[in-house]
């Protein structure tokens, strides 16, 4: 059954040229009648489903869409056309940390950036020292964000997100994090949360990854879907060129 | 609801964020409003004290004003810029953005409410006592949260599309401000500005207010009407502006 369904999604960027978001350009750009909206196409008829257990490798160069058509999955943003049907829990897995606060304390943040991705903080209460402990930072999480170096915020942020096995796992470039040994640590859990059912759609570059991780892979180039089938087959024809 | 304890988090994020780093934290919640209004008695006391109506006490005239006018103007520009302010959060992690904004309107709602502890103080030391009708502050408090809340969401639209605005309204909120009669009665203005006054919900909200707290208004069955009306009407606009104007104001964070 598929887990995760796009049909014909596209979204267009509206963007004001020579926008500084003020009334006053925006005023006198009226009255001279420029033309000032421009559309820009990020994605155009993307379609796709993924089912349970199933890894989706999405490829490309930078600015072909890629994050984008993540937010979209995520929910985050909505597509200007198509439809987007996602079952069960989401871990969006852009970016980790989003919300944590540095006046906050390490154990305030993982309840609150929980929270934020809908879990119970009854629970996520219950688990608190033990994701503490596994980010390597137990001392740490009655201080606030602030005294934590980048690598410990980088190390406690992923080991809440990754705490919980999700349906649906969205996945933007992280598929490690911190120094060496966190890095095989993370690595290998990343790697358990991916095959362990869940549906997931992967954006990396890291092609060696891709053919380890993914079942199938799409290949977007400026928005369009260039190719898509067996990851290896995929990842050939991408890094042919 | 599911949302509750994610909107829980927010509102104590809110109260408490502010004052992490001060020696009496929380307690400026209960000093700040208790200073303006000392400021603002020693300027104004000697113009307007001798103009209320007999009985009542200038010092919790002014400070149920400066109370209401605070969670107005604050909760207003909190719950305004909380959409944008958040917006790293809302670019990955998919959470109804006006959860923010509502979030801000009861943190305020919340800071009104500890504000009374002072008001109550001060109504005693100038020799007024409490009304009956004490708990109708209650009624005041959320009509204000549900008009700050459906004014935020849709200036958080426009915050968001023009970074202007935000200076705009603060002149606005200025001007709305003297609109109010937070220090002065009202029966000092001539007709034509009592009428104008009159028009500014704000003024039906602080007479309720005034009269709930400590009978220290009379309020009309006009201002109890005004007060429902545009806490409906504020809430309900301003959440379907924002439901219409999101999906394409969302890729501008």
């Amino acid at each position: 059954m598929a887990v995760v369904e796009i049909n014909n999604v596209n979204l267009t960027y509206r963007v004001l040229m020579n926008r500084r978001g003020s009334i006053r350009d925006l005023f006198k750009e009226a009255v001279a009648g420029r033309a000032r909206i421009v559309n820009y196409v990020a994605l155009q008829d993307v379609s796709f489903t993924v089912d349970a257990g199933e890894v989706v490798a999405i490829l490309g160069r930078n600015g072909a869409g890629k994050s984008t058509l993540l937010k979209i999955l995520a929910g985050v943003l909505p597509p200007t056309k198509g439809t987007v049907k996602v079952t069960g829990a989401i871990a969006p897995m852009i970016e980790l940390g989003a919300g944590f606060h540095p006046e906050m304390t390490g154990a305030e943040n993982v309840v609150f950036y929980s929270a934020l991705m809908m879990r119970d903080i009854k629970k996520v209460k219950a688990r608190v020292a033990d994701i503490g402990e596994w980010a390597g930072v137990s001392d740490h999480m009655n201080f606030p964000l602030r005294t934590f170096s980048s690598g410990m915020i980088a190390r406690l942020a992923f080991s809440t997100a990754t705490d919980v096995q999700p349906e649906v796992l969205l996945i933007d470039e992280v598929l490690a994090v911190g120094d060496a040994d966190f890095k095989e640590k993370s690595g290998a859990r990343m790697t358990d949360l991916i095959t362990s059912g869940a549906a997931v759609v992967l954006v990396s570059h890291d092609m060696v990854a891709v053919r380890r991780l993914a079942n199938r892979a799409i290949w977007l180039e400026n928005g369009h879907v260039r190719m898509s089938g067996e990851a290896n087959e995929v990842v050939d024809a991408y890094e042919a060129g | 609801m599911k949302y509750a304890q994610l909107i829980k988090l927010l509102v104590a994020r809110d109260l408490t964020i502010r004052y992490k780093r001060s020696v009496i934290g929380i307690g400026w919640t209960l000093l700040n409003p208790m200073l303006t209004s000392i400021v603002m008695w020693f300027v104004f006391s000697f113009v307007f004290a001798s103009r209320l109506p007999s009985g009542q006490q200038f010092a919790p005239y002014l400070m149920a004003g400066i109370l209401l006018n605070t969670f107005f103007n604050q909760g207003l520009m909190l719950s305004a810029e909380s959409i944008a302010s958040n917006g790293g959060v809302l670019t990955k992690i998919y959470v109804p953005p006006q959860i923010f904004a509502i979030s801000s309107a009861l943190a305020g709602l919340v800071n009104f409410f500890i504000g009374m502890i002072p008001l109550a103080v001060v109504c005693f030391l100038s020799g007024q006592s409490l009304a009956w009708s004490l708990p109708l502050v209650l009624i005041v408090g959320f009509c204000l949260a549900f008009l700050v809340a459906g004014l935020g969401l849709a200036l958080s639209i426009v915050f968001i599309r023009f970074d202007d605005t935000r200076n705009i309204v603060n002149v606005l909120l200025m001007i709305l401000m003297y609109l109010t009669p937070i220090f002065y009665p009202i029966s000092v203005m001539n007709p034509t500005m009592q009428h104008i006054i009159r028009l500014n919900p704000l003024t039906s909200y602080l007479e309720v207010f005034r009269w709930a707290f400590s009978n220290n208004a009379f309020p009309t069955w006009h201002n109890w009407a005004y007060m429902f009306i545009t806490a409906a009407c504020s809430f309900i606009l301003g959440a379907s502006i924002f439901k219409k104007f999101w999906p394409r104001t969302v890729a501008m964070l």
